[in-house]
């Protein structure tokens, strides 16, 4: 069942960047300008670091490193699987029909229907932050690819459950981009800025941690418990976002609209 | 007086279809307690590593209302760029071409609308936070001073916005160069740290610069205010909003006589 669903994939994915292509003029603008956006975003922190030096343990190398992860993830996430962050609207829009009509899984075709050109960017981004914080030996990138991977799966296995919100609220857009501004926002910190309670919370309800300061400790020095945190993680969030999507899937109206997807 | 009266409609009628979702903008308000919180964990700790109450001058609970301000004027301000490129990407420029009144001052109109009620939401949950976490504001007879700075803040954030707008006349893509503009303000404008704690040689190139009335200027008028930094502000923005909009109306007469609208 899932060896057919590979190639499926792949030809999704390769007729979406062809549709990106299309325009390279565009391509190109968006791919090196969210490269240049992050790098004049990370200037705050070159500038925080250079007036305190470290803050509770980190310093400016390890978030270059939270930033590869981070960045990395995020633009792998929505470069791939782009309507992750656009599924609340197309479930209020009674767009899911197109979908539902094909002999394909449901979840899997609409994320994948979707890339968002600017996310190869980001991904590109995330490699060079990587490189930057200069601990680019073999085992160290083997495990910053395998600590992207964990993170993708939990960005996009969270923005599916924040979208599949829409199946009982409808409109929900508002929300749903409350809880990606969350989980960005909190996995571009040190997570040694919180306190317990807090560290809970970015561990379940919003699980920033394993996007950015677990698959980064990760990528530092490997640990079992790491490891197992990052594949725990993100069976979890893909398995309960899958779930909760089904659930949603069975209030799904459609509405009987004419539509194409292009 | 005529001509203003239909602007300030189009100003009025946004302000109604803004609060026509309540819930919704509340939700999309609500981003702002978020970040402080973050900002906050992060100043107490900076704070207590350099073992000072005051960082050039700026206690953390008035650090928290700078960013407070800061980030009310980031998250209200108008964001037209994208509206304006669509409409001048499929042609529907031309349904606001023939109208009885000027493109810009039309957006202007709109776009204060909205930043008013979506900044004073996000100020008012911004604003309940810091109290909550830091304590009260600081003078209120520093406030008008700093809501005039925030005005003019808008004035010229609508002015840079539409410009990267109207690029769509001759650019495909406009959505990087509004990344990267907003990136330069979080910078230079010190969105996250006041320019008073950066490197002189980058506080002095701040100055040179327009980003830092965008932001600075307001912020830090709401929590010292000061009839010399007042002048300094508005003097700035003045000087910006001259420049910025005599650059914007050129472009736009410019555009419009490139623009080819095929059919209807």
């Amino acid at each position: 069942m899932i060896k057919r669903q590979i190639p499926f994939l792949f030809a999704l994915w390769k007729a979406n960047l062809q549709a990106a292509m299309e325009y390279r003029g565009a391509f190109l603008t968006q791919v090196l300008g969210m490269m240049l956006n992050n790098a004049v975003y990370f200037v705050f922190w070159i500038l925080f670091f250079d007036r305190f030096k470290q803050i509770n343990g980190w310093n400016l190398n390890d978030m270059f490193l939270l930033f590869g992860i981070a960045a990395g993830s995020f633009g792998l996430g929505v470069f791939l699987f782009g309507n992750a962050i656009f599924l609340g609207e197309i479930i209020a829009k009674g767009r899911l029909d197109y979908y539902l009509s094909l002999p394909r899984p449901v979840l899997l075709h609409a994320l994948a229907s979707r890339s968002v050109t600017s996310g190869l960017g980001d991904f590109t981004y995330g490699i060079i932050s990587f490189m930057l914080a200069g601990q680019i030996g073999w085992d160290n990138t083997a495990r910053f690819f395998l600590g992207l991977v964990s993170a993708t799966a939990v960005f996009v296995g969270f923005m599916i459950l924040a979208q599949s919100l829409a199946f009982w609220l409808g409109n929900s857009s508002a929300l749903a981009q409350l809880a990606l501004n969350a989980i960005i926002t909190f996995a571009l910190y040190p997570i040694s800025l919180f306190d317990n309670t807090a560290k809970f919370l970015l561990f379940t309800l919003v699980p920033a941690a394993f996007m950015g300061a677990i698959p980064a400790g990760f990528v530092r020095s490997f640990s079992w418990s790491a490891l197992a945190q990052l594949t725990l993680a993100a069976i979890v969030f893909l398995g309960l976002a899958t779930l909760v999507f089904q659930r949603g899937l069975r209030r799904y109206e459609s509405g009987s609209a004419i539509q194409t997807e292009i | 007086m005529k001509h203003i009266g239909k602007y300030w409609a189009i100003f009025k009628t946004q302000i109604l279809n803004t609060l026509a979702y309540p819930a919704e903008l509340a939700w999309r308000s609500l981003s702002i307690i978020l970040f402080l919180w973050v900002f906050a964990n992060l100043w107490r700790v900076a704070y207590r590593a350099e073992g000072s109450g005051l960082l050039n001058g700026i206690a953390l609970k008035d650090m928290l209302w700078y960013l407070m301000l800061a980030e009310t004027i980031e998250l209200g301000k108008p964001r037209l760029a994208r509206v304006m490129a669509d409409a001048v990407k499929d042609g529907s420029v031309a349904y606001l071409l023939n109208k009885p009144y000027h493109f810009l001052l039309y957006h202007l109109s709109a776009g204060m609308g909205e930043s008013l009620i979506r900044g004073s939401m996000t100020a008012l949950f911004g604003g309940t936070i810091v109290w909550l976490m830091m304590g009260p504001p600081p003078d209120p007879r520093g406030w008008p001073l700093a809501a005039a700075g925030v005005l003019g803040a808008w004035l010229l954030h609508f002015c840079v916005n539409a410009l990267i707008g109207l690029a769509a006349f001759i650019s495909e893509e406009v959505a990087p160069y509004e990344w990267i503009y907003q990136k330069l303000v979080f910078i230079l404008g010190g969105l996250f740290i006041p320019l008073d704690l950066y490197p002189l040689w980058l506080q002095n190139l701040s100055h040179y610069l327009p980003f830092a009335y965008m932001l600075y200027g307001p912020a830090r008028l709401f929590i010292a205010p000061d009839i010399g930094l007042f002048l300094n502000v508005i003097g700035g923005q003045i000087f910006w909003l001259t420049t910025l909009g005599t650059l914007l109306f050129l472009s736009y007469n410019r555009g419009v006589r490139r623009l080819a609208i095929n059919g209807g």
